[in-house]
């Protein structure tokens, strides 16, 4: 059967996204083709700003809508402590426990040579400049407890330790492997509390 | 642990088999292909999910079939079931634990203990460093969940190590070097708590193969498993810290060359007879008694670690052995409890002291002849 292109373009596209098939895609085209014009345009501009107003925060690269993310704009936060993390994930991750009040700092992943992600490829000159600006006091740790998070750890203690400040890591509360993002809220915030001095 | 029960379905030879076996000593007799080894080969796949013989699960199954089935009743605790069935058509393997399907093989590894004496076990003391290791680190892994962890992650350190000593090669980038101290610091953690649980494993299981060697050779030949690092060949008092220097001291070659040149993963074990190295000096029969010695103290060691007896799989342990050796064995193996041996046609039936409770089960062709 030939559809009329603008149909077909846009079931291509929703068939590009996660867990969207070939027939959710026709569904849902076909749903918005009946659909309030203005429900359509609020959609479409939801996505584009999505985009558009969405950038990576200045200071931690946490998403942000402005220059700096919600976190570093807020005053009620302790502006001294840096939780550091591979991934925005992890920020929703502890964020959720509300156990945590300082900052954060995205690393970007961590130290895999086989992955050819090296220290240069990581957030890591940023977070030491920050360090120094800041008069940042304590940085913890909240990388993955495998073998490459362990590696950027030990790393990113190596090169923070010098700077005078207090260096923990979460507690290994986390299952063994286990991601931040999969462990439950308790876990996490129990981790993030009991931390240990490096 | 026991095993009451094993029924086999297009399983190589074996069409259709039941057998119900003896919580003794059970002896199965046949020429060569008519499927004994076949039993041995079925009853590691219930207790591992894995091929004995490492063999791919679609050469088992038999000629002109599709499939194959295995089950087998433990007497385990409360008693287990444990089928398995593999299908040519999907090439998948579903194994039932009690009929409820399980998805991960490790969810039975560690329940089911088994201890096999194979015709490639001549590769222990005869093979190079690889075997050893892989001997050693299988049985204290068996014992130990923490060990496979730390094993599992100083895998995955050498893999990163190398790759990173192979890019400080190829660009020669002064700042690499930074990260490979990392590297090294997570080489020297993992890698000195394998050996330190090494060197602990030996230190016990040495007793083990002594009172097993014994038993099979007498009191005048004495063994001994020694440990050879490559971390260091004199001082292993400071693991971590010998590790550590001597890692500093061959980094350019490491570099050169792309390789992790130092740590447990290249060590060996030594195996002695009255101080002589055995690889060395010895003969083909001590070489064959220390196989069995091995085999027999990793039984006696799972048991006393697991509370649990594991099952024993020995496929032709009599071949090559003269007749006192043969008596002393078969008189050894009534202190395992159930145990599962192969025989050959050709072997002397007369010294092996059956008794009523043990089973002669007479396999032709993949069929069961007779149990006497
Ligand atoms: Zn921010």
């Amino acid at each position: 059967m030939i559809l009329a292109e603008p149909l077909q373009v846009a079931i291509d596209e929703l068939s590009k996204l996660p867990s969207i098939g070939r027939k959710t895609a026709q569904r849902l085209a076909l749903h918005l083709l009946k659909s309030d014009p203005v429900d359509v345009e609020n959609l479409a501009n939801a996505i584009l700003d999505l985009k558009r107003k969405i950038k990576i925060c200045k200071r931690c690269f946490n998403i942000a809508v402005d220059e700096y993310c919600e976190i570093c704009k807020s005053e009620k936060r302790d502006q001294q402590t840096i939780c550091v993390v591979e991934e925005v994930s992890d920020i929703v991750a502890i964020e959720k426990t509300n156990e945590y009040n300082g900052l954060y700092h995205v690393l970007g992943g961590v130290l895999s040579p086989l992955a050819g992600t090296g220290a240069d490829s990581l957030h890591i000159k940023e977070l030491l400049t920050r360090i120094h600006e800041e008069n940042t006091t304590e940085v913890i740790l909240a990388l993955n407890p495998d073998t490459e998070g362990e590696a950027t750890s030990l790393y990113l203690a190596k090169l923070i330790k010098p700077l005078g400040v207090k260096v923990t890591r979460i507690a290994r509360g986390l299952p063994m492997g286990g991601d931040l993002e999969f462990a439950d809220e308790a876990t996490i915030g129990r981790a993030v509390l009991s931390r240990i001095k490096l | 642990m026991i095993l009451q029960t094993l029924e086999l379905k297009n399983f190589r030879l074996h069409k259709n088999t039941f057998i119900k076996f003896s919580r003794n000593l059970n002896y199965i007799v046949g020429g060569n292909g008519q499927g004994k080894t076949s039993l041995l080969e079925a009853i590691y796949y219930l207790c591992t999910s894995k091929n004995l013989l490492q063999s791919p699960d679609s050469e088992v199954v038999n000629f002109d079939e599709k499939f194959f089935e295995i089950s087998g009743d433990f007497i385990n605790g409360s008693g287990n079931k444990i089928r398995i069935l593999y299908s040519l058509e999907t090439g998948k393997k579903n194994i039932f634990l009690n009929e409820k399907q399980i998805y991960k093989s490790s969810e039975i590894i560690g329940k089911f203990p088994v201890v096999t004496l194979t015709q490639t076990d001549h590769f222990i003391t005869q093979g190079s460093p690889l075997y050893r290791r892989k001997l050693i680190d299988s049985i204290i892994s068996q014992a130990s969940q923490t060990y496979l962890k730390t094993l599992m992650e100083y895998n995955r350190i050498l893999k990163q190590r190398s790759s990173l000593l192979t890019k400080i090669r190829e660009t020669g980038y002064p700042v690499y070097e930074e990260e490979l101290e990392v590297w090294n610091a997570s080489l020297v953690k993992k890698g000195s708590e394998i050996i330190e649980k090494r060197l602990e494993f030996i230190n016990e299981f040495n007793g083990y193969v002594k009172n097993s060697y014994n038993e099979i050779m007498g009191e005048k030949e004495i063994p001994a498993l020694s440990y050879k690092s490559t971390v260091s060949t004199i001082d292993l008092q400071n693991i971590a810290s010998v590790f550590n220097e001597n890692l500093q001291k061959r980094k350019r070659e490491e570099i050169a060359r792309g390789y992790n040149l130092i740590g447990p993963h290249r060590d060996d074990v030594i195996f002695k007879i009255n101080g002589y190295d055995l690889k060395k000096y010895g003969s083909q029969g001590q070489n064959k008694t220390f196989q069995i010695s091995l085999k027999f103290a990793q039984f006696f060691y799972l048991k006393d670690k697991l509370n649990k007896t594991p099952i024993f799989l020995l496929d032709d342990v009599f071949g090559e052995l003269d007749s006192e050796r043969i008596e002393k064995i078969s008189f050894y193996l009534k202190k395992i409890g159930q145990a599962f041996i192969t025989l050959t046609d050709f072997t002397n039936v007369e010294n092996l002291n059956k008794d009523e409770n043990d089973l002669m089960i007479h396999i032709s062709k993949g069929e069961v002849k007779n149990v006497s």
